[in-house]
This record gives C-alpha cells, sequence and structure tokens, in this order.
C-alpha cells in the first residue's frame, strides 16, 4: 500500500490553474475536494511567502479590523442604534470566521464569541428571541468556560420564549461549567416560573 | 565410500533447509494475503490521490505535458495533511477503547489486524508527507503539520457554528407562529371578557402591564410586546430589562 495510490483524471485549466474532473469520473466527495483545493489555492497565492507561515504569529491587521468593528457596534449598542449594531458585529464575525484556516482557531474561537455574544445581545434589545438565542448558543459553542454571558443570554431568551424546561437543563449545564451569581439568580427565576405555571 | 558417507548428511540437511524455506516463504505469503483482503479501516486518502494524481499528470491525448504549478501542488499537499491529520485523531481516540475490548475478547483479531495496519500506514504517510514538504522548501516539513492540525480545526469550528446558526430559521419560524397563536387567544380571552363579567377581573389589569410595557419600550413593534405584557413572560421581560441595565 505504501506507495500505491488511485491515478485520477485530473484537468488542469492552463490559465486559472483551477485542478477539474471530467463528468465521467466526477463523485461528491471529489468535487468537493478539489473546490476546497482551488479554495485553498487562491489563498496561498496571496501570501507573501510561498509556504503558509507557522500559526504563530498571526498577522494583526486583520485583529485591529475585528476589533475596531466589534468597539463600533457597542457604540451603536450603548446609543440604542440596535439593527446598527448587529451589522457591525454581523461584519465582525463574517471577517473573523474568513480568517484563513492556517491562522490559530483558538484566536478565531474567542473572537467569534464575543462578537456573537454581543449580537445576541443587541437582537435581545431587540426582542427577536430566537435569534438572540442562535447567537448565544454560538458563542457558548466556541467557548464554553468563562463565557457566563453567552450561557445567561440563551437561557434569557428561553424563558421569554416560554420555554421553562429547555431553560432550566440549559442553566444547569451552565452552572457545571461555571459559578456565577447571575446564572444561579436565573436558575431560581426559571424554578420560580416553573413552579407558577404548574 | 567416503563421499557417499558424505552426501548422505548434506542431504538431510539440504532437505531440511529447503522444506523449511518452502514452509516460511508459503506461510509468509498467505499471512500477507490475509491482511491485504482485510478491509481498511479508512476511506480512500482522497487528498493523497489528488495529490499523487497531480504529481503524476498525463497528458490529454492531442496535447502536451500540462505543467502544475508549484503552489497548486503545495496546496494540494496541505490538504493531503489535513486530512492526515483527521486520521490521526480518528486512531488515537479509538485506540485505547479498541484496546480494552480486545482484551476482554469483545471484537475479534481481524479488526485489531486492521487497525494496527492503519496506525503503521498513517506513521509512514506522515513521514512522506514531511519529506515532500522539505522537499518544496526547506523547513516546511517542520511547520506543515501546525499548519494542517489549525486548519482542521478551525474547519471543525466553523462547521459547528454553521450548524447552529443553520437552525436560525427554524426558530424563528417556529416563534413566529407560536407569537401569533398567543396572540390570538389572548385577544379572544380579551373579547370573551368584554361578554362575561366573570372573566373580567383579570384581563384589563394584564392590558394595563401591557400597555405600560409598550410605552416604556417605545418600540415600533408594539403589537409584539402587547403580546408579551399579557404573555407568560411579561415578568421576565421586565426583569431582563433591568439586568441588562445592571451588566452594562
Amino acid at each position: 500500500m505504501g506507495d500505491s495510490f488511485t491515478q485520477l483524471p485530473l484537468q488542469i485549466d492552463p490559465t486559472s490553474k483551477a485542478v477539474s474532473v471530467p463528468e465521467s469520473a466526477q463523485s461528491k466527495q471529489l468535487t468537493a475536494e478539489l473546490t476546497a483545493l482551488n479554495a485553498l489555492h487562491r489563498s496561498l497565492l496571496n501570501l507573501d511567502t510561498p509556504v503558509p507561515p507557522p500559526p504563530i504569529p498571526v498577522n494583526p491587521k486583520r485583529s485591529a479590523q475585528i476589533q475596531k468593528l466589534r468597539e463600533s457596534g457597542s457604540a451603536s449598542f450603548r446609543k440604542g442604534n440596535y439593527p446598527d449594531a448587529i451589522r457591525m458585529y454581523t461584519f465582525g464575525i463574517e471577517m473573523a470566521v474568513g480568517r484563513p484556516g492556517w491562522e490559530p482557531s483558538g484566536l478565531v474561537r474567542d473572537e467569534v464569541s464575543v462578537l456573537y455574544a454581543n449580537r445576541a445581545q443587541a437582537h435581545m434589545a431587540m426582542q427577536n428571541w430566537p435569534q438572540a438565542m442562535i447567537d448565544a448558543e454560538s458563542s457558548v459553542e466556541m467557548k464554553k468556560a468563562g463565557n457566563t454571558k453567552g450561557w445567561w443570554r440563551k437561557g434569557r431568551c428561553l424563558i421569554e420564549m416560554g420555554r421553562l424546561e429547555e431553560a432550566k437543563e440549559w442553566i444547569e449545564k451552565a452552572l457545571d461549567v461555571e459559578e456565577d451569581a447571575d446564572l444561579k439568580a436565573l436558575s431560581k427565576e426559571i424554578d420560580r416560573a416553573i413552579e407558577k405555571k404548574a | 565410500m567416503f563421499w557417499v558417507g558424505l552426501l548422505v548428511p548434506i542431504t538431510y540437511i539440504g532437505v531440511l533447509v529447503g522444506s523449511l524455506a518452502t514452509f516460511s516463504s508459503l506461510y509468509r505469503k498467505r499471512k500477507a494475503a490475509k491482511a491485504a483482503s482485510l478491509a481498511p479501516w479508512f476511506d480512500p486518502h482522497i487528498p493523497r490521490n489528488v495529490y499523487l494524481s497531480l504529481l503524476h499528470l498525463e497528458p490529454a491525448p492531442g496535447q502536451k505535458s500540462p505543467v502544475v504549478p508549484d503552489s497548486v501542488l503545495r496546496a494540494a499537499l496541505l490538504r493531503r495533511a489535513t486530512e492526515d491529520i483527521y486520521r490521526v485523531l480518528a486512531i488515537r481516540g479509538a485506540k485505547a477503547a479498541l484496546g480494552i475490548l480486545v482484551q476482554r475478547g469483545s471484537v475479534g483479531d481481524d479488526l485489531w489486524q486492521r487497525f494496527q495496519r492503519a496506525e503503521q500506514e498513517i506513521e509512514e504517510e506522515l513521514r512522506d508527507v514531511v519529506k515532500e514538504a522539505n522537499a518544496f522548501s526547506p523547513g516546511w516539513g517542520a511547520s506543515i503539520f501546525q499548519t494542517a492540525n489549525e486548519m482542521a480545526s478551525n474547519a471543525i469550528i466553523r462547521k459547528r457554528v454553521d450548524d447552529i446558526q443553520a437552525q436560525a430559521k427554524a426558530e424563528t419560524d417556529w416563534w413566529e407562529k407560536k407569537r401569533s397563536t398567543i396572540q390570538s387567544e389572548f385577544m379572544k380571552e380579551l373579547y370573551e371578557g368584554s361578554e362575561d363579567p366573570a372573566a373580567s377581573s383579570s384581563t384589563p389589569q394584564k392590558s394595563t402591564t401591557a400597555a405600560s410595557t409598550s410605552t416604556a419600550q417605545g418600540g415600533s413593534d408594539e403589537d409584539t410586546v402587547f403580546v408579551e405584557g399579557g404573555g407568560p413572560a411579561a415578568q421576565g421581560a421586565k426583569a431582563s430589562a433591568k439586568k441588562k441595565k445592571g451588566k452594562k
């Protein structure tokens, strides 16, 4: 097996250098692989160095831009201009997710987590509970520990939508990860609400 | 007579060694055939096939040999390294569990053999990738797997977030539907309330709460606030407003 491989009937476009495969040999996996390969090739061409640098250090330009978007989003939020805040945060998320794949994933996690938590807050301010819940959940998925706000916000959204059982489960999970007064208060509130309903 | 005496032991040794050699080679061949007939642990390694196919690209009929630029090959090698990372992770994850299962006899020897073969293969594969990387650019071999590792985990986290965000539409639809049911139920209650004096005691109270909330919020979507105020979550909404101020 060591040196053997399956020869694929690949073609390469002389100008765009895009790799493709004739229709007869297409399979879903292979097509997906070639799409990923061509995308990676394009992003490699944008580099100054021939090969991707090791993950650290990071190009500071993008980090600064993301930081700036987050700050202007928060400024809009404070002024009460929630749609604008959401737009800024969304740009920031796109920018953070759009980092080239070889940059540290931990950094992407941190940035995306904060931005989603903030966007959740803006959606909550507009009483858009389902979207806020999804954003808070995304934030928690990216960063579980040290993300009290994310946990709290999804719990709050579930309460607002009347999904008390789910909220209870969620907050219990949150308290396993994080000991926090706000979360405990929310947990008590859920218990009271459930009692009242029963 | 002397020669005949010598011939007998030599023949004896010859036959002995010959039969042993035959037996050993047969045994090994059979074992190798058996190992080869076992199903491979992983699916075909597509990025590896792509990379090697690009290296050995054959010209299409009637054309001269196409030139694959190095940048494409480097990208393909990086894809291959990324796939290797997934495989290494899969092997590591399975090893301890499988070891225990084999010890207990819960799974057959075949599975263990397949696993060990996959492990050997991946080791060879990693060495091969490092060698190729160093051939492209000296020193890349040292960092290609760091890069590939980040590529792999970046791909995983993006997929997770995408999966969660993909539910947004369903959740919003669900909420719209639920909200309109609450609204219509509330309107019905309100309507019945005006007919039935017994029920009216609770309704006005609710609507005042709703009115106060909606004026406080002053939002454009007063309808929704109205329902919120009447719904079971009225208290929650107020509490959250307070809370948010506290947290800011």
